[in-house]
């Protein structure tokens, strides 16, 4: 037992589970005391995904732009890089995509892979602003990434409303994309498939970018894990002094922290306008990014854990969302299990009595096997 | 319309006094975040502690029918969810960013959810009769023209802000709490050896920034407007941030900053009836600060580079003299 606790990846989820769980009874007591019906309510709230089809499309959707913008957090949080830029990646990469899909004429096998990609550069070259000024003038990369976030909006807008907007929508929307520039069901239509494909067709939203976010997430674990870029990255995550005195050229990595960042971010834009909205559209999902800060947070900046995390926090939302129809509640209520998740999984010191538990026990292990330590250390190099 | 028309009501006394109105929510919680930046921490949660002031204030006036009692409890809220983050930062090791973001989508998401629970309403509390803070008409300057137009019958925030913009600038440079707060943002460590308490002065800083950001919340809701709207902070608790480094981290350098955001916001407003498009407009702050991070950026190059030569200097001086010696 005491093996199984003294663990680090156990420990951490330990921690996960019991920091969610908390916050989900501080919730049901607020609904105990707000709502009618709070079983009812809370009951909605937690199987609410599974209660019909369409639904769970809806959290499986969810989920696809919430593991986008998780990686994206992630990889700078990973460098200790605290962008809050996600959100002008996004919306980038949702104008970019959304006007190749919108007029370049080509047929479906090119447009969306051209839409993808030019999405992803977008995003790279907004990612290499904050990234530039970070490394080359040491800027606060949360100061600028907040004010391109706000530049990009105004971009996205004056774009939609002055270039891309039909003159007689009453909307700031544009036209919707045709066939071929929306992204295709992950089913491919073959008569094996027939029935499958229209149950998911007509219900869901659940497209191809499922298998690419399946790729995104191994691409971004090897690139922070397994590459010589991930190592550099994570030396100036656990120290900036040290990985400047080790030789490591800081400068250069932290750029490319930030525009890979915001390759992911842009693909979650991409996403939302091909895969879920077909048009471009105004207001698109302002919150989804900072969203991906949660998301990123609880699965610890490791880009292995984000569907996980993603997939746990986007059935939470769901869930709001459909406790807010079947019941009195709001579903706003989900934002102080939000907020309370947050502060409990990065609170350090909360359970320092139970943490001291641990740490003695690590210490008793630990001093059992003297081995342990110098194969953790050679992982490093 | 034509652009003479435009220039006309840009130099007006009604565009500029309505700049002033519009700048006072963001100089209060910029120089907030002056004060956590110059002390070292950084205050994400501007922007939440100014929302749950607003919502506050609003509810505790309406339901109270006291306006006063109305401003101090959106103040004493504020300054208890800032003591929140000061807390899980100091105290139980949270990162201020996460924490702020948490204590943001809890302002954000709470006072909505609150909102709706007491008024049955998720937009605004415009079902509630809240109350307004009096404006005040200064005896002789609002007799002179176009001065008068300007600077007098604005609400008590407005003028509250210009006093405290004065105060924080006493507090930071002419007293020994200042001269701490600074200590301890420029090189805790060195503080903690000259025997400051470096956590305690986190914490008070914390608060007052917390003090100030609701002070910008309730001049949104209880005088710029007279009910609650939900998220009506829009970024400003942002902006706030961006003014500090925009006003080179200054207490007038953040004030001017922020009335400059002032000036785009109302701008945008006047310029819309032109055919320039208002986002363009709206960009501009955003993108001076972008400017302005740049330039701050590479005039702290220049100082440092600046200093190891001195450094160099020295010592190559002081070695020469040794081996005289």
């Amino acid at each position: 037992m005491k093996k199984f606790f003294s663990n680090p990846t156990i420990r951490e989820g330990l921690r996960i589970i019991l920091a969610i769980g908390a916050a989900l009874l501080l919730g049901f007591i607020i609904t105990l005391f707000v709502s009618e019906d709070p079983i009812g309510a809370y009951k909605a709230f937690l199987t609410g995904p599974f209660t019909k089809f369409n639904r769970f499309g809806d959290w499986i959707e969810e989920s696809i732009t919430l593991i986008l913008v998780g990686l994206s957090v992630a990889i700078a949080f990973k460098a200790n890089m605290f962008s809050m830029g996600t959100q002008g990646q996004l919306v980038m990469g949702a104008l970019v995509s959304g006007v190749v899909a919108l007029y370049v004429p080509l047929p479906a096998v090119l447009r969306i892979p051209l839409a993808l990609l030019c999405a992803m550069l977008a995003g790279f070259l907004w990612g290499l602003i904050p990234g530039y000024l970070k490394a080359q003038l040491n800027a606060n990369e949360i100061v600028s990434t907040l004010m391109l976030n706000t530049i990009a909006i105004k971009i996205y807008d004056y774009f939609l409303v002055f270039h891309i907007k039909p003159e007689d929508a009453g909307y700031n929307v544009s036209e919707k994309f045709s066939v071929e520039g929306q992204l295709p069901s992950f089913i491919p239509n073959i008569p094996i498939f027939n029935k499958a494909y229209t149950l998911f067709t007509e219900n869901t939203n659940i497209t191809i970018m499922l298998y690419i976010v399946i790729l995104a997430v191994i691409v971004a674990y090897y690139l922070v894990f397994k590459t010589p870029f991930g190592y550099k990255l994570r030396m100036i995550g656990s120290n900036m002094k040290f990985a400047r005195y080790g030789g490591i050229d800081t400068k250069k990595t932290i750029i490319l922290v930030f525009a890979i960042s915001g390759v992911f971010g842009a693909l979650a834009g991409a996403h939302l306008t091909m895969g879920i909205q077909h048009c471009i559209i105004t207001n698109i999902s302002i919150s989804m990014a900072f969203e991906g800060i949660i998301v990123a947070i609880l699965a610890r900046n490791n880009p292995l854990y984000i569907p996980i995390t993603a997939l746990a926090y986007g059935y939470l939302r769901a869930g709001a969302n459909i406790m807010e129809r079947s019941s009195d509640m709001s579903r706003e209520m989900i934002s102080v299990i939000q907020a309370l998740i947050i502060l409990f999984v990065t609170a350090e010191r909360i359970l320092p009595t139970v943490q001291r538990v641990i740490e003695e026990k690590k210490e008793q292990t630990s001093n059992k096997e003297n081995g342990t330590l110098s194969e953790g250390g050679s992982n490093e190099h | 319309m034509s652009i003479n028309l435009v220039l006309k009501g840009i130099f007006s006394a009604l565009f500029l006094a309505s700049v002033l109105r519009i700048s006072t929510a963001l100089i209060l919680p910029a120089l907030g975040g002056l004060i956590t930046d110059l002390s070292g921490s950084i205050n994400i949660s501007l922007e939440g502690t100014m929302l749950v002031s607003a919502f506050t204030g609003v509810i505790v006036s309406g339901f109270s029918h006291n306006v006063w009692l109305g401003v101090l409890a959106g103040i004493a809220a504020g300054v208890l969810f800032s003591a929140l983050l000061a807390y899980f930062h100091l105290y139980l090791g949270t990162n201020i960013i996460l924490a702020g973001t948490a204590l943001n989508i809890l302002a954000s998401g709470g006072t909505v959810f609150l909102l709706f629970m007491l008024t049955g309403d998720k937009g605004s509390s415009s079902t509630l009769a809240s109350g307004v803070v009096p404006t005040v008409n200064i005896p002789i300057i609002k007799d002179i023209p176009f001065l008068g137009t300007v600077l007098s019958g604005h609400n008590i925030f407005v003028y509250g802000a210009f006093v405290l913009a004065f105060l924080i600038n006493q507090l930071l440079y002419h007293t020994k709490f200042g001269v701490h707060l600074r200590a301890v943002g420029e090189d805790p460590v060195a503080a903690t050896s000259v025997g400051i308490n470096v956590r305690k002065t986190k914490f008070v800083t914390i608060l007052v920034s917390g003090f100030l950001a609701s002070l910008g919340g309730l001049n949104l809701s209880m005088a710029y407007l007279s009910s609650f709207q939900r998220d009506m902070t829009a970024g400003r608790g942002f902006i706030a941030l961006a003014a500090v480094y925009l006003g080179g981290r200054k207490p007038w350098g953040t004030v001017l900053a922020a009335i400059l955001f002032g000036i785009a916001d109302a701008l945008s407003n006047q310029l819309g009836t032109l055919n320039i498009p208002s986002q363009l407009v709206q960009m501009i702050p955003y993108a001076i600060t972008i400017i302005a991070l740049v330039v701050y950026g590479i005039r702290n190059q220049q100082k440092l580079i600046e200093q190891t030569k001195r450094f160099q200097e020295r010592e190559l001086a002081r070695s020469k003299s040794e081996q005289q010696d």
